[in-house]
């Protein structure tokens, strides 16, 4: 058993099988890297990134009734909702709807308490800013949804 | 002026023996450049080898493959605010990168890249080279002495200890190599002369790293070890442990001064690398001058050196055609293409019989050195820095005996047929 160890010592056996370790590292398929801009990552379908207030896409019409819902369920008070009863059909229609993003910690609470799937966390991620004016995002911004960044290099 | 550039063409001396005062200046220049460039690449190197041995990709950005990263670099550290600590003295303060520069430079005064490339041969040429390139230890007091800061000062003492300690193991197995040179038969007296080393190898037949055989291997090992420590590379990077000890030595430096210290260790990596490819791999010689000799084996081997790069812009123009197709890296392919291009020219050029004669040393002693290099990427790759108390205890408690000890025996056994016949006389 000494004897071994002492061959082991000798012949600096742990040094060669560290050597030859991280030498096997140095394959390319190994690598783990990605080029981001080039290569996205692929998101998971439940992923809560940029909110969406769906329209829809028969009549174009925002799906949103104004019911203020998503506004009491949200712990951060980011949404705000506001609407006016039209005379005629005695509905709530909604007039204006902003998103503080900046503020926003993406739980998707006003995902889930939505009760016609209008406003929807969707899979984009990419929504950085330079500044903190380009995050309130109002309904016209909302209804548009993610944007397709493209990067020059 | 035109006979001495011509006349040393057809000479099989370096310029500094003929005494080609035009070939000695050319020679310096072509070293101080060519070396230059290879540190630069060198760090590329290293940066992108490091990062593959931790599955990263390293430099992508700046060029295909990072190609022009070293570029970049080199321009970020030259427009660098160059500052000095208030307190610093200031005299010592801008000598010292210079002495770390210049000493792991001078030392490429006798390093043979041929048995014509060289500066000078000097017939003291390893000891030449042994003393200079520990100058740069004094280079390095000075850099943490003057910074007049806590972390400098410590990794200065520390690298001065290091390197005095390392020093001695590293001076014994070089001795063993010399002492072998003097068992060269019909030869006298061995040499110091770094050109003469290598004669000395090509007439006994073997690379000393073969020779008795356990004995050369032995050196070779104790120096490969001790070579890291003295260039303070990992994982003997104790000097600038960066977890440690900020940077080390050379924490205060910054711009130019920094760059300077870096140019310093990765030139005094190649000389050393030089050292011992000089002393045990047989230097500039192609692999099995002995075994495979004669004209057809010597015209094969002179091919290697055209092929190899060939092979190497092969391989650049297939990763060209597996770039991403995607109109922002149009011009990084296509600088790839041409960066392939041109070292494929670099290997047709080497196919010229005149040029491949002259040439191919270059080239053997630049592939050996080359390997050094990266043994000591994958080394710093692959191990943890040691402590300072286990870094002295290999040195003196390891090293040094198992230096003397081979020194012993080296001696002995080169001079057995000797001391056999000196015993038969007693008896």
């Amino acid at each position: 058993m000494r004897v071994a160890t002492l061959l082991r010592k000798i012949f600096l056996l742990d040094l060669l099988k560290g050597l030859s370790l991280t030498f096997r590292y140095q394959d390319p398929k190994e690598i783990y890297t990605e080029q981001y801009p080039l290569q996205r990552p692929q998101v998971a379908e439940r992923y809560r990134g940029l909110p969406r207030l769906n329209v829809n896409p028969e009549t174009g019409k925002t799906l949103c009734i104004a019911c203020d819902l998503c506004a009491k369920a949200c712990p951060e008070n980011l949404i705000v909702v506001e609407s006016e009863r039209d005379p005629v059909t005695k509905r709530k229609v909604l007039t204006k709807y902003t998103f503080d993003i900046s503020r926003c910690m993406f739980c998707g609470l006003c995902e889930e308490s939505c009760s016609t799937d209008a406003l929807e966390l969707t899979q984009d991620y990419e929504i950085a800013q330079y500044g903190r004016e380009g995050l309130v995002l109002d309904r016209e911004r909302l209804e548009r949804g993610p944007e397709g960044k493209v990067y020059e290099r | 002026m035109s006979t001495q550039f011509t006349q040393y063409l057809q000479s099989t001396l370096t310029p500094g023996q003929a005494g080609n005062m035009l070939w000695a200046t050319i020679y310096i220049l072509v070293i101080f450049a060519g070396i230059s460039l290879c540190v630069v690449f060198i760090n590329w190197g290293e940066r992108k080898a490091l990062a593959h041995f931790q599955i990263r990709l390293g430099p992508m950005r700046v060029g295909p493959h990072g190609l022009l990263q070293p570029i970049a670099d080199a321009l970020k550290l030259l427009l660098k605010e160059d500052t000095i600590p208030a307190n610093a003295d200031k005299v010592v303060f801008w000598i010292a990168p210079f002495i770390v520069t210049t000493a792991a430079f001078v030392v490429y005064l006798v390093v043979p890249f041929g048995p014509q490339h060289a500066v000078t041969d000097m017939n003291i040429g390893i000891l030449f080279m042994l003393g200079v390139s520990s100058l740069g230890v004094l280079g390095i007091i000075t850099a943490g002495w003057a910074s007049n800061s806590h972390y400098p000062l410590l990794g200065s003492l520390r690298s001065s200890a290091q390197m005095v300690s390392y020093e001695v193991a590293m001076g014994l197995a070089v001795i063993s190599a010399i002492l072998m040179t003097s068992f060269t038969p019909g030869v006298a007296s061995g040499t110091l002369s770094m050109i003469g080393i290598v004669e000395a190898q090509k007439t006994q037949g073997v690379w000393f790293l073969f020779k008795f055989f356990p004995l050369g291997l032995i050196a070779f090992g104790v120096f490969a070890i001790a070579m890291i420590a003295e260039t303070n590379r990992a994982p003997f990077d104790l000097p600038e442990a960066e977890s440690e000890l900020v940077a080390g030595f050379h924490t205060e430096y910054s711009g130019f001064r920094w760059s300077l210290f870096m140019l310093g260790e990765y030139a005094a990596m190649i000389a050393v690398s030089g050292i011992a490819v000089t002393l045990w791999l047989g230097g500039w010689m192609r692999p099995f001058p002995n075994l495979l000799a004669g004209s057809v084996w010597d015209t094969i081997f002179s091919l290697v050196p055209g092929a190899f790069f060939l092979f190497l812009g092969a391989v650049t123009l297939y990763g060209t055609a597996r770039m991403p197709k995607h109109p922002a890296l149009r011009i990084q392919t296509l600088g790839l293409g041409v960066f392939g291009m041109a070292i494929a020219a670099v290997g047709l050029v080497l196919l010229v019989p005149a040029v491949r004669v002259r040439v191919q040393d270059i080239f053997w002693f630049m592939i050996k050195v080359a390997a050094f290099i990266y043994m000591y990427i994958w080394y710093r790759a692959t191990f943890p820095r040691y402590r300072f108390d286990q870094l002295m205890r290999v040195g003196w408690k390891v090293l040094l005996p198992i230096s003397l000890g081979v020194l012993i025996v080296t001696g002995v056994v080169g001079l057995s047929p000797e001391l056999l016949t000196w015993l038969k006389g007693v008896l």
